[in-house]
């Protein structure tokens, strides 16, 4: 198998597996967020800020995966 | 559209090579996008420092004194002795990453050797390097060396076999953080990039236009915002938690 198609299945693998963990972290932390919410409606404003910041943690993993992944295949794998 | 069918993916970095080794390198395309973001933070901050009036506040003052007064309340929350460095930096960090970000809102890559700044990962690497120096410094200066070396051994309560296996994920810990630190900000931008350049190669130019255009409005404003500001308040969060169990240790 030659060094491309090697990268390329593993960035398959990678993007998917991030996909399914920042789902389900993003569903999590929506979760929590309407939880507060409907306990108590007037700290939406301050949830909401909290749960941007959140999502944005957790989707930084798969970003770095996916950035890494692009590496692979582009760079590396073009070699 | 710049990227082109045959044209490089971003992801490489035009490098001139100092000559002494492997990590001796220079990605000269990076040193001038960054410096066109440097320039335009300090022109931009010194522009609002100016502009500044006591008894009228214009739209700009009160946007940047909230942002400046959010900075400085959340520092003083986390870590009170150490606001005095930690709140210019993690100000002048924070406003960097959101210029260098918005800029690309203008169509820079159009420029040969300019791209968004924090899409190479040296450039972000860099910013988490200063607040790691800077993290171990004020930890240091804190505990003293001993007590540095001692916080590696939290938590304090187990018995002494039981601290040192504690010691290598301590370890892994703090080198963890100026990592993901910089690979957040780096995975996000860079993949902000390469889904312009996948729709330049995927879709015909009359379509790519509009899909290029919304994908900037989301990517460029949302996901820039939010970057540059996780990226400012982990560095201050980070200055709290290095203070974890300092107070309990030395109020008996």
């Amino acid at each position: 198998m030659d060094h491309l198609a090697a990268a390329m299945i593993a960035f398959g693998i990678a993007l998917g597996g991030g996909a399914i963990g920042a789902a389900i972290g993003d569903g999590l932390v929506g979760n929590a967020t309407i939880n507060g919410v409907a306990r108590q409606p007037e700290a939406r404003g301050q949830l909401q800020g909290i749960m941007f910041i959140i999502i944005g943690l957790v989707e930084g993993m798969y970003f770095i995966n996916l950035a890494f992944g692009a590496l692979f295949v582009f760079s590396l794998g073009a070699k | 559209m710049r990227f082109l069918a045959d044209e490089q993916p971003p992801v490489t970095h035009p490098t001139v090579d100092l000559g002494c080794g492997t990590w001796c390198t220079l990605n000269y395309d990076s040193v001038i996008s960054s410096g066109i973001a440097i320039l335009v933070t300090i022109i931009a901050a010194i522009l609002i420092a100016r502009s500044m009036n006591s008894n009228r506040p214009n739209r700009v003052q009160a946007l940047a004194e909230w942002a400046f007064s959010y900075v400085r309340r959340t520092s003083n929350e986390n870590a009170p002795d150490a606001s005095t460095f930690v709140v210019p930096l993690a100000a002048t960090i924070g406003f960097y990453i959101l210029v260098a970000n918005y800029l690309d809102f203008l169509p820079i890559t159009l420029v040969r050797d300019v791209h968004p700044a924090n899409t190479d990962v040296n450039q972000t690497a860099s910013m988490a390097a200063v607040v790691f120096v800077l993290l171990h410094w004020y930890n240091i200066r804190l505990r003293g060396f001993k007590g540095y070396l001692l916080y590696y051994t939290r938590p304090h309560e187990l018995p002494v076999w039981a601290r040192a296996i504690f010691v290598p994920l301590n370890i892994i810990e703090e080198v963890v953080k100026p990592v993901t630190l910089s690979l957040r900000l780096f995975g996000n931008l860079l993949a902000g990039l390469l889904m312009l350049y996948v729709i330049g190669l995927l879709l015909p130019p009359i379509l790519a236009t509009p899909v290029v255009a919304i994908w900037k409005l989301f990517d460029v404003l949302f996901i820039g915002l939010i970057q540059a500001f996780i990226f400012m308040l982990l560095t201050l969060v980070y200055f709290g938690l290095a203070r974890e169990g300092f107070e309990q240790e030395h109020s008996h």
